[in-house]
């Protein structure tokens, strides 16, 4: 299958009064055209850092130290430019052509005093070499493919004149202006209802169906991942811990956190269980331990594990896990 | 569980008024509408549905912190919805609330320890500082938290520590009823299941009545006994929470099934979701007829023109004219 992303060794720290915080420890993995990658997490594990990192979005304080993004076989990684005008200014052209973005809050995406022509026009005229009449033509064929009710009229709207699901269409709308190969969406659906987000989702598989696209879909609701997404990755303390295609990651669950995690989901379709949760709380990322990042919580913790990163073990060609227990032959005398 | 009814509502309504000027046509937004249900000793209450349906106006109207406009709570005997004043206060040691922002509800000028005990104070529950402080440390550990914890400020702590020292404030009172509204719904899934096991564990020891308020469905069917559904301030359907989940009624419990997400790739992807179309209605000056007929697949001009009240079909409770 063709790699449109791959994204290796990703490291991003950010500076703060406290000290400097390793929000993305050594993250690599490729995105496959036409497929739809699930990035798993907890609050604070990274997976929102780490889309900002290689879409070069990342706050002043933040900076990537070290790890190569190439898209298409291109570098678009801020450490092959010299400086951030020169990286700034290739990330401005690839930024909504070829890599979309759909956030978690559309009323914060959206500008609030611009009609939705503004909005959507805007892309449309900077990135292709279209007249304005006819990225207007193209805004409304936009809106009607996200299906927006009357768009002719619609279109002429402001933001707060739409519904919380209307606008995240409409923020959909945005980033498939250029038709860009690439989507990224953080958390699409987590500030929408359950039937609005069924309809969200449901987009989202409809337009997929449609174009060539690729998608990263950032969440923390592993049922969305299970309904929606070929391939999963789950990160925990900056790092991806396992990555696999979904039956793997949700019948064969290699790494202790992922089938935690999934012990810690009730599956209404199933007859009670109790509820494992997973002790403790995620790490605090000032202050990393020193090997799995995960060994405070962990059931199956080993000495080797508090003082030495896991390696990555391969199960299958899409299925890998980071983790100590994996290694036990190998270990032999640990 | 027992068969004793410790709270009862009988066609509550709590309504705002929301009209922009003194000139304007008034305008009213009715949160809770003609809602009645009892909840039993013991068991947990489940109320879901969308955001704006009115499920936290309901819960924050039994707790008085809104005033109902007309209808009528039963608390453990006596009514309890013209209570002011001194009364007012002595009823509140028995129902106690837990909130959904665990970063909003807590006083961030407060140690651990004096917010666990302010409710002690305020309804001078312990003749003794010593026995004030002995109880505090008591609470702390049964919410699982460290007894040197208690000199320590809330923004020491993670979002799920919060919402365990919210607990142990509520629990400082030893109320009958607690209202949980949305309790975990800023919390990551491995701390939401934390904290459900911490309530259903204080259930089973303490015997309190929950009313567990979510828009989380599979999370509400695990924790409750019985479910409501509500749309648009009304109750839709009423039942055990299996009955609703297994067997719903109401073309809405239907579909908000459906769209619930599940953690399984290989029942996720065969499933067909039923599609509602359109949005939650306006709830300003609605209009007198079902509350879901504007997304209603099955809706006639009866559902147009009149309201349907609640009736006993098979074993659960529904407001829909298909089952007349």
């Amino acid at each position: 299958m063709e790699k449109v992303l791959e994204i290796s060794h990703l490291n991003t720290e950010f500076t703060t009064e406290q000290g400097i915080v390793k929000a993305v420890r050594d993250v690599s993995f490729d995105l496959y055209k036409g497929e739809i990658l699930g990035i798993v997490g907890e609050s604070g594990s990274g997976k929102s850092v780490t889309m900002y990192s290689l879409m070069g979005l990342l706050p002043a304080n933040g900076k990537v130290v070290s790890g190569q993004v190439k898209m298409n076989g291109k570098d678009i990684s801020r450490t092959s430019f010299e400086n951030d005008k020169q990286y700034d200014e290739m990330m401005t052209k690839v930024r909504g052509k070829d890599i979309g973005m759909i956030f978690q809050d559309p009323m914060t995406f959206l500008n609030p005093v611009l009609r939705i022509e503004t909005q959507l026009v805007e892309p449309l005229v900077n990135h292709t070499n279209m007249s304005r009449s006819e990225a207007h033509a193209r805004a409304i064929e936009l809106l009607k493919l996200v299906g927006i009710p009357s768009p002719e009229t619609r279109i002429r709207q402001y933001p707060h004149q739409f519904s919380g699901g209307m606008r995240q269409r409409i923020v959909i709308a945005i980033a498939l202006a250029c038709n860009p190969g690439i989507i990224i969406a953080d958390e699409p659906t987590t500030a929408l209802d359950v039937t609005i987000q069924a309809q969200i989702l449901e987009l989202i598989s409809e337009l997929m169906d449609k174009g060539n696209m690729s998608v990263i879909m950032i969440t923390h609701d592993l049922g969305v991942v299970a309904s929606m997404c070929d391939r999963i990755a789950i990160m925990y303390g900056g790092k991806i811990v396992e990555i696999g295609s979904d039956r793997e990651i949700f019948y064969d669950a290699k790494h202790p956190y992922t089938k935690g995690l999934l012990r810690c989901v009730t599956d209404p379709e199933k007859d009670d269980v109790e509820l494992e949760p997973i002790p403790g709380t995620p790490p605090d990322l000032l202050h990393p331990p020193l090997g799995c990042p995960f060994v405070d919580r962990c059931s199956e913790a080993m000495k080797i594990c508090k003082v030495k990163m896991p390696p990555t073990e391969k199960f299958s060609d899409t299925h890998s896990a980071c983790c100590w227990c994996h290694q036990k032959e190998k270990l032999g005398h640990v | 569980m027992s068969d004793k009814v410790i709270l009862s509502v009988e066609h509550l309504k709590t309504y705002f008024d929301v009209t922009p000027g003194m000139f304007s046509k008034k305008k009213i937004v009715k949160a809770v509408d003609d809602v009645s249900f009892d909840v039993y000793e013991g068991e947990t209450f489940g109320l879901v549905g969308e955001s704006g349906c009115g499920k936290s106006s309901l819960g924050r109207t039994l707790v008085k912190i809104y005033e109902p406009v007309e209808g009528k709570i039963t608390f453990d005997g006596s009514d309890i919805s013209k209570l002011k004043g001194k009364e007012l206060a002595g009823f509140r040691k028995e129902m106690q609330m837990i909130f959904q922002d665990p970063y909003a509800s807590l006083d961030p000028r407060m140690t651990v320890g004096e917010i666990v005990k302010e409710p002690m104070d305020i309804h001078n529950l312990y003749a003794t500082e010593e026995e004030k402080r002995d109880k505090v440390v008591e609470l702390i550990k049964t919410v699982g938290l460290k007894p040197d914890h208690i000199r320590r400020y809330p923004h020491e702590f993670s979002g799920g520590q919060r919402q365990r020292i919210g607990i142990a404030r509520t629990l400082a009172l030893n109320p009958k009823f607690i209202v949980c509204d949305e309790p975990i719904s800023a919390l990551d899934v491995s701390i939401q299941a934390q904290i459900i096991n911490l309530l259903e564990k204080i259930q089973r020891e303490r015997g309190i009545s929950y009313l567990f308020i979510a828009h989380d469905l599979s999370m509400v069917k695990h924790i409750s006994d019985r479910i409501g559904v509500m749309y648009m301030g009304h109750m839709v359907e009423c039942g055990s929470s299996d009955e609703v989940y297994r067997n719903p009624h109401h073309p809405y419990t239907k579909a908000l099934l459906s769209a619930i997400p599940i953690p399984d790739p290989d029942v996720a992807k065969k499933r067909t979701r039923i599609m509602l179309q359109g949005e939650i209605p306006s709830p300003i000056n609605p209009p007198v007829c079902c509350p879901f007929c504007t997304r209603c697949q099955y809706a006639t001009d009866r559902c147009r023109k009149e309201m349907p009240q609640m009736k006993q079909v098979e074993n659960s409770q529904v407001a829909c004219f298909l089952y007349e």
